[in-house]
């Protein structure tokens, strides 16, 4: 079964949302036709009832904080995803640690994802849990090599190693962080070695010297000259998120979205 | 009277609450309050008022905490007195932050396009 990856837009009309869900729908649309005919047990069954509830429960979240949450969606694998804002991390952790109906207080994990070909880089992702409800939410954020991002430590104590290893993995700077210092690499390590541009092999190497009795670090010297592979593969590596051939056309700020054919 | 009953709520840290009914009326009429100061049509203040007042009227129509712990249905009444703490604080930082007004910034183009 094709992934189906239903974006539910905020409530905001005349916005550019309605254009992406409308395209949106079509896309999935024409994915479920192929897929209601396959019944074998490899294919995963559909879940929809939690998947309705799930993306009821986003547009509840995105309705109460508009002003930071830019995108809510629900994966193919039944899993919310919430798009926010970087000025809203902690007001949004916040929200759902505190709020009655969400009651997120565990923090599962906080990471980064390094995508060099966007205007901001990294993307951060923070993992919940929800004990009392049983549920799970990510949040993602992003930010670029130099802006800092509000530390999650005064909302989840969790956080703390986790902003140290996203530092010293990827170069991401949190703001108010208790104790912002390296936690994986080397004493003396420079660099960033989770980030694209770090090249395999590293930098330095270090051996143990036996004339100056200690370890040395050294530049990395190839042993063969660095020879440059074409690793693209030849098929198409995503059919489900192909590119619609027309570009749909653009919206002004008064007109009314088409609807998308049943 | 809870107190006469129950000796521990199983959970560590949280004790058993003598007074839960003068304690979550106190709370629920503080987060009312805070409510108050928020924009009308703020969807925070109308589900959280939603949600506060039908717990509270079950505060005031219940005496038994059993049967009220029961009709609340999210946990031992400590727990609910926990919850309803957190959702005052929540309440008084929300009325700081204003997340009901429209979007600070649109995200760049792309950022959140899957896969790339």
């Amino acid at each position: 079964m094709a992934a189906s990856l239903v974006r539910f837009v905020r409530g905001g009309l005349g916005r550019s949302y309605n254009l992406a869900r409308s395209s949106c729908l079509l896309q999935q649309q024409s994915r479920l036709q192929s897929s209601t005919t396959e019944t074998s047990p490899t294919i995963r069954p559909k879940d929809a009832v939690t998947h309705s509830q799930l993306a009821a429960f986003g547009e509840y979240v995105a309705e109460m904080m508009p002003k930071y949450i830019q995108q809510v969606q629900v994966s193919c694998y039944n899993e919310l995803e919430v798009m926010i804002h970087p000025d809203g991390v902690i007001p949004v952790l916040t929200f759902l640690r505190d709020h009655t109906n969400t009651q997120f207080r565990n923090m599962i994990d906080l990471t980064a994802v390094d995508v060099p070909s966007r205007q901001n880089r990294f993307e951060i992702v923070y993992h919940l849990l929800s004990l009392r409800y049983n549920s799970r939410v990510r949040i993602k954020t992003y930010t670029d090599e130099l802006s800092p991002v509000d530390s999650a430590v005064p909302v989840h104590m969790a956080a703390n190693w986790y902003e140290r290893e996203v530092w010293d993995m990827y170069g991401v700077f949190f703001a108010n962080h208790p104790d912002l210092r390296r936690i994986l690499t080397d004493y003396g390590f420079e660099g960033h070695p989770f980030r694209k541009d770090f090249p395999l092999s590293g930098y330095v190497e270090v051996r143990y010297d036996d004339e100056v009795k200690r370890v040395v670090a050294e530049p990395v010297e190839l042993s063969q000259e660095f020879r440059k592979f074409d690793l693209n593969t030849p098929w198409e590596v995503f059919p489900a998120y192909r590119e619609p051939k027309e570009a749909a056309p653009k919206l002004e700020a008064g007109d009314v979205a088409p609807e998308a054919p049943k | 009277m809870a107190g006469l009953l129950k000796k521990t709520t199983g959970l560590v840290g949280l004790a058993v609450s003598h007074n839960p009914h003068e304690r979550l009326r106190i709370l629920y009429s503080k987060i009312l309050a805070s409510l108050q100061t928020m924009p009308q049509d703020a969807a925070y203040r109308k589900y959280t008022e939603q949600l506060v007042s039908e717990r509270f009227n079950h505060v005031k129509a219940e005496a038994d905490v059993e049967k009220l712990e029961k009709k609340i249905n999210c946990g031992q009444i400590e727990e609910v007195i926990f919850q309803a703490e957190c959702e005052l604080a929540l309440s008084r930082k929300m009325s700081e932050w204003k997340p009901w007004e429209p979007l600070t910034e649109e995200p760049p183009p792309n950022q959140w396009k899957w896969p790339v």
